[in-house]
């Protein structure tokens, strides 16, 4: 059974049972004689190793004395002698023992066992030893061990691989220099690792992280992420067709992979380290790269005339760069506070890395999505919503007092090469003196991004990748800390002090965003041309006409226009909504807008900068309808007395009616025909729309509504162009229905696409979702419309809180369904054999209603009744004859639309060949069958008529409704019992208890109690008959072919074939073929049937 | 050691399905029916031989990580193969492959071949999932299917390798981009590097190595 058994030969006295305390003891001995590896005993040496895991195992479970043996000869120490030796090295060795050592630590189940393992250090060691890693197989060994360790990783075992005294934890500095090696599994692994080092939540432990590692492997983390990003930037900017969608694809994903990564750390809710990965993602990342790079672009163009930019030459860059210094404090020592970010704007100018604006909105958008922790989303989200001119220009001393007093920012607000590579900063883990909480960042150089460089090639300086470990986690080096075991502890007193007073700045609800906004605020508002009091008259007054109400809105819209111009970030965004040329900004503008505003960790307050509306504010008294008339043209000047009514409203500047017109006017450009606006990105405005219309109150203003309604006309002419008979327009407006309904925009999904990052494109053939891309054609244009239509159309139904009553398009219901009875008597019915396509056949008789196609089978108990056996739309219905014979047709039968199921996508139910008794019947057949598919489809156009407001279509056909039931007694039609369950019951037996089809068809629903049926059976019979006048609503008589008798002509009468013997058609029997609608196609077939006074009409 | 590709394949499931000890069923052959011996690992690699060119599998086992979504998502993206195993004696493994595949699907490449496992069909007086359930789950998602025992290493092999052999088809006909290493594929070394390693066997996760003693 054991494999290698043969491997050991015979006669070294090697105990039979190869799972017992003896062969441990001769793999003992065997290791004891071969301490010296060669390539002779190489291959033993690695079998034995194989067999100890073995072993060991199976003692663990088994029998505790192996596991003693081991411990007492202390033979992990062999294994370090094996793989300290040169040769030993080897790959080969090394697999295998890595190996064991992963099978051991993997399966010892006993606690006991495992403590013993790692007491005594060797583990340790183990982690040390520098092995090859530049050989493959041996890195993905070592580092799934380190893995394996980690998972064991507990309150208890952590003091195994951490060593308080020494501040050693060389299982976690060892793995964490491997953060960006090029194989992706490593990478992984080492993020698994230090995740589930985290989550011990040993306090000294974290201390530990805290003050030795945090810096050092976050800001090397976050360089490289910002180095991916520079990179993905390249290829973005390269890439106008479509070249490297791969690539990007990968870059993207990377990126969300780095995001959900500190995300996963952030929610481990470690406070020190959140403080410490805060900080540098802020500010070495999110703001000189991100929001940074939100800036660059609107820098380039030319700035649009406003107060606010008199010297609008320096303002954006000076802008960042101030923003950086109220944000960066500065190091404590630095003399002037104040004047230490004049200093920064001096200094290093060209030399900021930056992305284009698309990139930037993409990657915020993802970061919103994403992160939730509140000191990281709200302080992003206070820049870009509330960051403000006024601030950068005089506002700095206050904000950046409170800020610097509040922070121990240590680290420069840049986007720049960590100054130590993780490797260096990880050797001097040992060395306590320094502190790594706080490295000179000053003097960094300033990454200068090289386009011929390609940054993702690994920095040497910074990775150890395939640098044998230099750490040193040795007896010796650990000594010496203990000497200076007092400074260190001294530098961690003073750094959970400042560290306390962090983690209170960096609430959400800090001080710090609060106190920016009110200075700003007020600042703005005192420059505003239309000032508060004029606010408060334009929005007391009761507007008496529309114009009067529009002027309003136009003011505000003037003043949000203009206040704009102080919040750089937030204008970059807004004029990014601009699809006038094409979507592409837009998208990502909306994208960030919308996460933004999900996003759980920022502060609902901040967002009334979006969502708050100053017109519609119910709380704002009307009492100021008087001055109405004064009003109307000194909006700049008006300086009025009703201040004090006022200030309360004063909390933040709203840019909720400026968002709303840049909204509506996507929108609007998405309902013209040749609009460059991507049905995404149409989706996504209306989702804002609707949030930004209900706005922090959730009421929506009568305005807005109108102005939806306006919009839905609008899309609904859109749609108009493409109305027509068209036999494809109807399917297609089905399917995008069942489309949207099915698959309503996910904006976490969107951004995970790196194909929206290219240009805009038309082709389908770039492989990009229909969506996501414009319309190729006129079908695709067609789609697009209805689609738009919809979107619109749901907007304004949400907005005004009525429920949708038209889609998906309904048919008239009841319906038969499958194991209905059916009064068939004087019906007309088809007589068929369906042939599938595996030959097997069934026969059946065909019936048609308004919107069915009903295969039935007589009810052997009844005469004249049959059971629905399958029911397939009219509508779907697809007909075809068949080439070699004319008695056949083949029919693909799909499923009804009903009710909820109406927006799924079809179904299909069969798909065969239908062989009739001649070639007339299958002629006759297909004639109904066409018409009906044509009728039901053309009653749908109608509705749809109706709902795209197309003139003619306007008035609800009433036609639509079946014939008035007549009375049939309730109980009659009852017949088998079948399982239904319960609720189906009740629901079927409260319906009217028939219905009847066209051509006299007759429904009855199955009744569940057989006492029931018999009572009814007694009943039914004659009433059903008797009872019933014809209903013939919409019948699809053959009249068609009789009338042409071209048709007629040229089919030659072969009656009686086959199986239709009984019934020989003849026309004589018909005295008045129009008037009456006897007519009937019932074709009887071999079964004994009685014949019905039916007149089977000739052709 | 000079291997023409290298597939890295993931291993999921609902725990306690049997995925480490598939997975040192298939690189090493330790799980022995006689004794009744629980051994799995998280990682292991083996060379195979396909189409007469040297593949090498590497199997990276992706329990204990769920709790990180950070984790799986890069883990997905990084293979070319995955084993989505689920235990044929309970049930609930069985009606979790469908949160299992979306989550495949969703973060995954879209060439990433999955296979369906079954896994401990030496356990038949227990099992709850009929064969031909899985079979129509395979079917219905486009998945390939097998039943395996980690235990008696029934159709252990197989499954790995037919995995292999079903992505080396789709590089055969042009769908992977095998010059992307984030897909899971690497090609080998140029040249066989034939000092390096000194032994030239597959090492410990290989095929045993030949001869010694
Ligand atoms: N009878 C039988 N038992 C098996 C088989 N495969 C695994 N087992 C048993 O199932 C249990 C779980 O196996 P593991 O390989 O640890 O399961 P896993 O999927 O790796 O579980 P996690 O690592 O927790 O996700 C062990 O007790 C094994 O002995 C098999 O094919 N047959
Ligand atoms: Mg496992």
């Amino acid at each position: 059974m054991f494999r290698s058994r043969s491997w050991f030969g015979g006669g070294w006295g090697r105990p039979k049972n190869p799972h017992s305390l003896e062969r441990l003891k001769y793999l003992h001995n065997i290791l004891c004689k071969n301490t010296t590896v060669s390539e002779s005993n190489r291959g033993i040496l690695v079998e034995s190793l194989r067999c100890i895991a073995e072993i060991l195992i199976w003692g663990d479970q088994n029998d505790s004395s192996v596991f003693d043996f081991f411990l007492e000869k202390n033979m992990l120490s062999y294994f370090l002698r094996i793989m300290r030796q040169k040769c030993g090295g080897s790959s080969y060795v090394c697999v295998q023992l890595l190996q064991t050592l992963n099978i051991l630590f993997e399966n010892i189940r006993n606690e006991t066992s495992l403590y013993y393992l790692l007491s005594n250090n060797h583990v340790n060691s183990i982690i040390v030893h520098k092995f090859d890693v530049s050989d493959e197989e041996v890195m993905a060994y070592y580092i799934s061990f380190l893995k394996t360790l980690s998972l064991k990783l507990n309150n208890h075992t952590i003091h195994f691989f951490y060593n308080e005294h020494t501040k050693d934890f060389p299982l976690y500095t060892e793995a964490i220099k491997f953060f960006n090696h090029p194989e992706t599994m490593v990478r992984i692994a080492v993020r698994t690792l230090t995740l589930n080092v985290y989550r011990v939540q040993d306090a000294s432990m974290l201390r530990f992280i805290r003050d030795r590692t945090a810096a050092p492997y976050f800001s090397n983390l976050v360089w490289f992420i910002g180095k991916h990003i520079l990179e993905l930037n390249a290829c973005v900017r390269n890439d106008a067709d479509h070249q490297s969608q791969q690539k990007l694809d990968d870059l993207v994903a990377e990126h969300l992979d780095h995001l959900h990564y500190i995300n996963d750390i952030l929610c481990l809710n470690i406070p020190d380290l959140n403080d410490v990965l805060t900080e540098h993602l802020l500010h070495k990342l999110l703001i000189p790269l991100y929001i940074y790079s939100l800036t660059s672009e609107s820098n380039k163009r030319p700035v649009t005339s406003s107060p606010y930019n008199r010297d609008h030459l320096q303002s954006i860059e000076v802008i960042t760069r101030n923003l950086e210094a109220i944000l960066t404090g500065k190091t404590t020592d630095t003399p002037s506070r104040i004047n230490y970010p004049l200093q920064r704007i001096e200094s290093d100018d060209e030399t900021k890395p930056s992305v284009s604006c698309v990139v930037s909105l993409f990657l915020l958008s993802q970061v919103f999505l994403i992160i939730t922790h509140g000191p990281i989303v709200h302080a992003l989200a206070w820049i870009i919503l509330q960051a403000d001119l006024s601030v950068f220009e005089d506002g700095v001393s206050k904000i950046l007092d409170m800020y610097v007093s509040n922070a121990k920012s240590s680290v420069k607000l840049e986007f720049s090469k960590p100054q130590l590579s993780l490797e260096k900063a990880l050797e001097n883990t040992s060395c306590p003196d320094r502190d790594y909480t706080t490295p000179e960042y000053s003097g960094a150089k300033a990454f200068g991004y090289d386009t011929d460089q390609s940054s993702c090639d690994l920095d040497p300086e910074l990775v150890s990748t395939s640098l044998p470990s230099t750490s040193h986690i040795s007896e010796s080096s650990s000594i010496a800390h203990d000497s200076t075991e007092d400074l260190v502890t001294q530098i961690q007193q003073v750094k959970a002090d400042s560290s306390m007073t962090l983690s209170k700045a960096n609430m959400p609800d800090s001080p710090l965003p609060d106190s920016g906004i009110e200075s700003s605020s007020s600042k703005v508002s005192e420059r505003n041309n239309i000032t508060d009091e004029e606010k408060q008259k334009l929005l007391g007054k009761k507007p008496g006409t529309n114009t009067e109400r529009a002027a309003i809105v136009e003011k505000v819209l003037e003043k949000e226009t203009k206040n704009i111009e102080t919040r750089p970030f937030l204008k970059t965004i807004f004029d990014s909504l601009d699809c006038s040329e094409n979507d592409y900004k837009a998208l990502f503008a909306l994208c960030l807008l919308y996460a933004l505003i999900n996003n759980k960790g920022v502060n609902p307050e901040l967002l009334d900068t979006l969502l708050y509306s100053e017109l519609d504010d119910g709380a704002k008294p009307n009492t100021l309808s008087s001055k109405v008339n004064a009003s109307e043209d000194e909006t700049g000047s008006t300086t009025s007395q009703e201040r004090s009514s006022n200030d309360g409203n004063d909390k933040s500047e709203s840019f909720n009616a400026l968002l709303i017109s840049k909204l509506m006017a996507i929108a609007v450009l998405s309902c013209k025909p040749a609009s460059k606006v991507r049905l995404v990105t149409c989706e996504l405005s209306v989702r804002l729309l609707r949030t930004c219309m209900q706005g922090s109150k959730g009421a929506v203003s009568s305005r807005h509504i109108s102005s939806v309604d306006n919009l839905r006309t609008r899309s609904a002419a859109l749609a108009r162009n493409f109305y027509k008979c068209d036999d494809i327009f109807l399917d297609m407006f089905e399917d995008e229905y069942c489309e949207m309904s099915k698959r309503p925009i996910n904006v976490e999904w969107l951004c995970m696409d790196a194909a929206i990052l290219l240009p805009p494109t038309r082709t389908p053939m770039s492989g990009i979702a229909f969506e996501k891309r414009l319309p190729s054609g006129e079908m695709e244009r067609a789609r697009r419309a209805i689609r738009t239509f919809f979107l619109i159309r749901e907007l304004y139904l949400k907005l005004t809180g009525k429920p949708e009553t038209q889609l998906p398009l309904a048919n008239p219901a009841p319906f038969v369904q499958v194991a209905d009875i059916l009064d068939l008597n004087d019906s007309d019915l088809i007589s068929c054999d369906i042939i599938q396509k595996d030959g097997t056949w069934q026969h059946r008789f065909l019936a048609v209603d308004n919107i069915q196609v009903i295969l039935v089978e007589p009810d052997k108990q009844r005469l004249g009744w049959g059971v629905a056996k399958l029911v397939g739309s009219l509508q779907d219905l697809e007909i075809q004859g068949d080439k070699d014979d004319p008695r056949c047709l083949h029919l693909t039968i799909h499923k009804p639309r009903v009710g909820a199921s109406a927006a799924l996508p079809r179904t299909m139910l069969l798909r065969a060949k239908f062989k009739f008794d001649d070639h007339i019947r299958s002629m006759a057949a297909k004639q109904r069958l066409t018409k009906g598919r044509t009728k039901s489809r053309q009653k749908k156009m109608q509705q749809i008529g109706r709902l795209l407001e197309v003139s003619g279509v306007a008035a609800p056909a009433p036609a639509a409704r079946h014939r008035p039931l007549f009375a049939r007694p309730a109980l009659s039609s009852v017949r088998k019992h079948s399982g239904i369950d319960g609720d189906d019951m009740e629901r079927r037996i409260r319906r009217p208890s028939g219905h009847v089809l066209k051509d006299g068809i007759v429904v009855y629903r199955e009744r569940t109690t057989s006492r029931e049926s018999s009572i009814s059976r007694t009943s039914s019979a004659h009433t059903s008959r008797e009872g019933s006048p014809r209903a013939r609503s919409e019948d699809i008589p053959l009249e068609d072919i009789r009338r042409n008798p071209g048709i007629a002509a040229a089919v030659p009468s072969t009656s009686s074939i086959g199986r239709v013997q009984q019934t020989i058609p003849s026309t004589s029997q018909h005295p008045n073929l129009k008037s009456t609608s006897s007519e009937e196609t019932s074709f009887i077939s071999k079964e004994p049937r009685p014949k019905r006074k039916g007149i089977v009409e000739t052709i | 050691m000079a291997y023409a590709y290298l597939f890295k394949y993931i291993i999921i499931g609902d725990t306690g399905v049997g995925k480490s000890c598939l997975l040192l069923q298939f690189t090493d052959k330790r799980f022995q029916p006689v004794h009744d011996l629980t051994i799995g690992v998280e990682f292991g690699a083996r060379m195979i031989t396909i189409d007469g060119k040297q593949i090498k599998l590497q199997i990276w086992d992706t329990a204990g990580q769920e709790a990180f979504r950070s984790i799986t998502r890069s883990y997905y993206r990084g293979a070319a193969g995955a084993l989505l195993v689920y235990d044929i004696t309970r049930r609930e493994t069985f009606n979790h492959l469908t949160t299992w595949l979306e989550d495949a699907r969703q973060h995954s490449n879209s060439n990433m071949v999955i296979m369906l496992i079954g896994n401990k069909s030496d356990l038949e007086s227990r099992r709850e999932v009929k064969k031909e359930e899985g079979e129509a789950f395979a079917r219905e998602h486009g998945l390939v299917f097998m039943e395996t025992s980690a235990k008696t290493a029934a159709n252990v092999e197989e499954a790995f390798i037919n995995t292999a052999k079903e992505i080396y088809e789709k590089i055969q006909e042009g769908v992977f981009d095998i010059n992307n290493e984030a897909n899971g594929i690497k090609i080998g070394p140029q040249h066989s590097t034939a000092g390096a390693g000194g032994a030239g066997g597959a090492g410990a996760g290989g095929a045993p190595p030949g001869g010694c003693c």
